[in-house]
């Protein structure tokens, strides 16, 4: 979570200066893009199982919704910041604009450790957060989706609370639900497998055979999970990956230099993603500093965990092998990272372009909740590579007509469309 | 040729394939199979021998088509753990059912949806399997080959129809007729591996049917030869609608293009009515078509000549009988029943049709140095006014190179079971001592279905028991026309080495074996006699009764010899006898 000198709002305010100069934005459209058109804070007292009461803090921060519907995940953390919340909103905005869904951006958290929580005390916040925000979500205006620590059932729980409340069935409320209670098949896939689609297209515009390439991942969460399942399935070898510890409270790096077994890993693999220290040195990996990832000689890397996870102080570890690195979490790399990745030619596939797997599927998830009528997996995940490709293309394409580097490209799309539904709607 | 992927140098596919010039691309890993490394292979000798100012009229080359390589194939069987329900499992029905519902490998789905996005016309989803139609291996025609229309107004509904038709040609790996080719061949089903062809249909819509003028086989050897022409002068069969007349078996129209003026031997012009073509196959371009993934013919439609006039298709293809004078006269021109044969194209060589065939069998046949079976379909564009000419499949043929002489004296000596100086195949067999045949007193063309039925079930006996047999039977074997003979799949008969067809009572039909049959038949060195029922050379029925019995139903009998019969076929005479 964001230490107190890393302030992901400021640094997403800054991408998006520099954007805004790039297109020469007027300054209303700057203004009314730079910060976000509404914002939710509230309290959510919960009754424990103790018998006391215990009051947690919950925002939902609505970026902009000039495409369509505000759409973004509602995240469970103790560290959690309305600033974070900010940031990771308006980079929904952007997200849905590069993959062209016809959504905003939005997102909610609460500050919570689910750790520390039994499921029947996340249920009564999950069930508190709907009560305070009814009124301001739903299918048609704010569709909130898992993030961090919040997965199906919490989002079984809040469209409950949500339909109780407004006395009728809106399965399209909210997205991630389980498959057969108005989920969508390839949902859980669809992040992890977003990013190797990206990556993919990004081999072939370098020349490079996916088999004869190696990774290396931090994170080995839902993300990390799906991304290396494909990655391999094309040919692949991921060398690494780093996972979370709760026991330690730290993360470590988990390596075999001929490749980890995915299966084998998930195995000893609790449900947070966190990965049994003492299996798998019997499995015969190496048990590494929970940063040892970036620094090691492969020619991918792929952040997958949080924020600020490629900074200033690590950038310089990167092996000069690196050719790709595609950012699975939102916004891992800093500003002052990304400076040193641009200048030393790493091909970077930007977050809101490599990670959109998710919200596309999420929206996908939501057409067929509107329409109650689903869909079979092969026409989900077809129609998430076609989406996730022509993307993918669309900004190299301009990367290379115009020369600019691939975030500044992804954000030159993103922004200039959501800038234009603002002034074709008279907002500006 | 034989999957010798090294050699093909074409390009992998891209989102942007279809628009592009070129005609060929390919999706994963491993074998292109026998199917798409023959066109591959032979694409290049078109590119480079057929010259456009030779045949200004005439455009030649291969449909736009995408070859889903061998791993898609393995990737789809492991990840969804089918192998050994596939084997194991005997219904061809459950066996659709399971595949249909696993996953394709998400690799793939994006490209393929690209395909739906960006073709228009139907698509054929084609088997390429590794052991199919390469040199000496008999796997031709057993795998499906799917038609979808590609027309509904959905994107979604059409890329269903192509995923459920390549699960279809895949689940067509393990149906019922395949595993028994793999029990008679040398080959075990672990062996085989299918790549999947996606290919734009050549045709064109006409009112709800899509098909191409012309459909056609070209042999560049005839085993059959007859009048003037001569074995290596080959042979081509021609037809009206999609191919699936003539690897069926169907009445097509057969000549020789050495001498393509002259008609097959009809007594009277009126028996062309009957003994030509009269129903044609297209693709169903209706919407409204009964849902039915588990079946390979979904979207076809068997239609009559009668609608082929009506779209106007008939101008290059039919000529016109006349009953005032009962004369054939070329064209449509005067009203009357339609006659298909391709007198245009073949008397007035119109395109140069006729030359255009002949340079693409030399060609094709120099380039594999042996002789070659060709499948191709044809257009006419009207604005043009161009014939693009489909080149659809090509694989070598197995002629027997075995001298064995027979001298005509042989064709009548008393100890002759049959004779005939019509016998396809070559070399002497003396290790058979069962014979499965149909009564001739029973035989009724009315029962052809049951028949196979039954000698079905004898095969499979036959086959477990490992004892070749001769069969003897009445009509065209393998014709999907029940009327025209026994509706026989090869692999319901596969265990026979030597077979006999009698003509019909009555009905001379020209002999002409669909062509997947007729590959099976060679490559599996099958010899295979022709007689006419009344002719000269007769069967000795009353001494195969007087056999002991072994199995009796109610058309087919199988009996037992005391001493094997002696087969003796001069390939290169067409002559062949079979001694008691």
């Amino acid at each position: 979570m964001a230490s107190k000198e890393f302030n992901p709002f400021e640094m997403a305010q800054a991408q998006f200066d520099k954007v805004a100069e790039i297109l020469n934005l007027e300054e209303a459209t700057r203004h009314l893009l730079r910060n976000p058109l509404r914002e939710y804070h509230f309290s959510i007292p919960v009754k424990m199982d103790d018998g006391t009461t215990k009051v947690f803090r919950g925002f939902r921060v609505q970026h902009n919704d000039s495409r369509g519907p505000c759409k973004g995940g509602i995240r469970f953390h103790p560290q959690e910041t309305v600033d974070t919340v900010r940031a990771l909103a308006m980079w929904m905005t952007w997200k849905c604009a590069v993959v062209n869904i016809p959504l905003g951006g939005g997102k909610g958290g609460v500050i919570c450790d689910p750790h520390h929580l039994s499921m029947q005390e996340q249920e009564h916040i999950c069930r508190g957060f709907v009560r305070q925000l009814a009124k301001n979500v739903g299918p048609l205006n704010d569709v909130p989706a898992p993030d961090v620590m919040t997965n199906a059932q919490h989002m079984l729980w809040m469209l409950d609370e949500f339909e109780a409340i407004s006395g009728a069935k809106y399965p399209g409320f909210i997205t991630g639900k389980p498959v057969g209670m108005g989920g969508s098949l390839g949902r859980t896939e669809a992040t992890g497998y977003g990013v190797i689609f990206t990556v993919r297209e990004a081999l072939k515009e370098l020349g490079i055979r996916p088999e004869d390439t190696t990774a290396a991942i931090q994170g080995f969460g839902n993300v990390a999970q799906y991304a290396i399942e494909l990655y391999v399935k094309l040919g692949g070898k991921v060398i690494c990956v780093s996972s979370w510890d709760q026991g330690d409270q730290c993360s470590y790096t988990f390596r075999r230099k001929t490749g980890i077994d995915l299966h084998e890993l998930l195995k000893i693999t609790d449900k947070f993603g966190g990965i049994d220290k003492v299996k798998a040195k019997e499995l015969g990996y190496e048990v590494l500093d929970g940063e040892a990832w970036i620094e090691q000689d492969v020619d991918i890397l792929l952040p997958c965990a949080l924020e600020n996870q490629v900074r200033g102080d690590n950038v310089n570890k990167i092996s000069k092998r690196v050719k790709i690195i595609a950012e699975g979490a939102n916004g891992p790399t800093t500003p002052e990272a990304d400076k040193v990745i641009h200048e030393r030619g790493i091909f970077v596939i930007p977050d809101f372009l490599a990670n959109a797997g998710g919200v596309t599927c999420s929206y996908f998830e939501q057409v067929q909740c509107n329409m109650n009528y689903y869909w079979e997996r092969d026409e989900v995940l077809s129609k998430l590579d076609v989406k996730m490709t022509s993307a993918y293309l669309a900004v190299s394409e301009l990367a290379r007509k115009r020369n600019l580097y691939m975030r500044d490209a992804a954000y030159v799309i993103s922004v200039s469309r959501v800038a234009q539904a603002c002034k074709d709607r008279g907002w500006v | 040729m034989d999957n010798e992927n090294k050699n093909i140098q074409l390009p992998q596919f891209t989102r942007g394939f279809f628009e592009l010039e070129e005609s060929f691309s390919w999706i994963g890993d491993g074998s292109f199979g026998g199917k798409a490394s023959g066109l591959a292979f032979i694409k290049k000798i078109i590119d480079n021998n057929i010259n456009p100012q030779e045949f200004p009229n005439a455009v030649v080359n291969i449909p736009k088509m995408v070859v889903l390589r061998t791993s898609i194939f393995d990737a789809f069987m492991e990840r969804n753990n089918l192998f050994d329900f596939a084997i194991n499992e005997e219904s061809d029905y459950k066996i659709i059912n399971e595949f249909l519902k696993a996953d394709l490998p998400v690799e793939i789905l994006g490209d393929l949806r690209t395909i739906i996005e960006k073709v228009k016309v139907p698509l054929a989803v084609r088997s390429s399997s590794m052991l199919e139609d390469a040199k000496y291996e008999p796997f031709a025609g057993i795998y499906a080959t799917k038609m979808i229309p590609n027309n509904q107004p959905s994107l979604d509904t059409r890329f269903n129809k192509l995923i459920e038709a390549v699960k279809f040609v895949y689940a067509s790996t393990f149906f019922k007729a395949s595993k028994v080719y793999f029990t008679v061949s040398s080959h075990s089903v672990n062996e085989e591996k299918m790549a999947v062809i996606i290919q734009e249909v050549v045709g064109q819509t006409r009112n709800l049917r899509y098909y191409p003028h012309i459909s056609g086989v070209a042999r560049s050897f005839n085993f059959y030869p007859s009048g003037k022409s001569k074995p290596e002068q080959g042979v081509v069969n021609l037809a009206l609608g999609l191919g699936k007349t003539i690897v069926d078996g169907g009445i097509v129209w057969t000549y020789c293009p050495a001498y393509p003026k002259s008609p097959p031997p009809f007594g009277d012009p009126k028996d062309m009515l009957n003994t030509t073509q009269t129903t044609f196959w297209s693709v169903n371009m209706n919407t409204l078509v009964d849902y039915d993934p588990t079946k390979e013919t979904e979207f076809l439609i068997l239609n009559n000549l009668q609608e082929a006039d009506y779209d106007n298709t008939l101008i290059h293809s039919a000529s016109t009988y006349d009953s005032r004078s009962n004369k054939i006269v070329m064209g449509v021109g005067a009203d009357g029943p339609r006659i298909i044969n391709f007198m245009p194209l073949l008397y007035m060589n119109d395109f140069g049709f006729n030359d255009l065939i002949k340079k693409i069998m030399k060609i094709s046949s120099d380039a594999l140095e042996n002789p070659v079976e060709i499948e191709f379909a044809v257009t006419i564009d009207k604005k043009t006014d161009k014939l693009h000419f489909g080149f659809l499949q090509v694989r070598p043929m197995v002629v027997s190179v075995e001298e064995v002489e027979i001298d005509s004296s042989e064709l009548e000596s008393e100890d002759l079971l049959v004779a005939s100086n019509r016998v396809m195949g070559n070399g002497i067999i003396e290790n058979i001592s069962d014979v499965v045949f149909v009564n001739p007193d029973k035989f009724d063309k009315k029962f052809t279905q049951k028949i196979a039925l039954e000698l079905d079930s004898i095969n499979k006996i036959l086959v477990k028991e490992n004892h070749p047999y001769l069969l003897i039977g009445f009509g065209r074997w393998g014709s999907s026309d029940p009327w025209l003979g026994i509706p026989i799949d090869w692999s319901q008969i596969a265990g026979a080495k030597v077979i006999v067809e009698s003509t019909l009572f009555g009905i001379n039909v020209e002999l002409s074996q669909g062509s997947h049959f007729f590959h099976n038949l060679s490559s599996f060195n099958v010899c295979y006699f022709s007689i006419n029922y009344d002719g000269k050379f007769a069967i000795d029925w009353e001494w195969l009764n007087n056999q002991t019995l072994v199995n009796e139903t109610e058309f087919v009998r199988h009996v037992k010899l005391n001493n094997p019969l002696k087969i003796k076929v001069d390939g290169r005479k067409g002559l062949g006898v079979i001694k008691k």
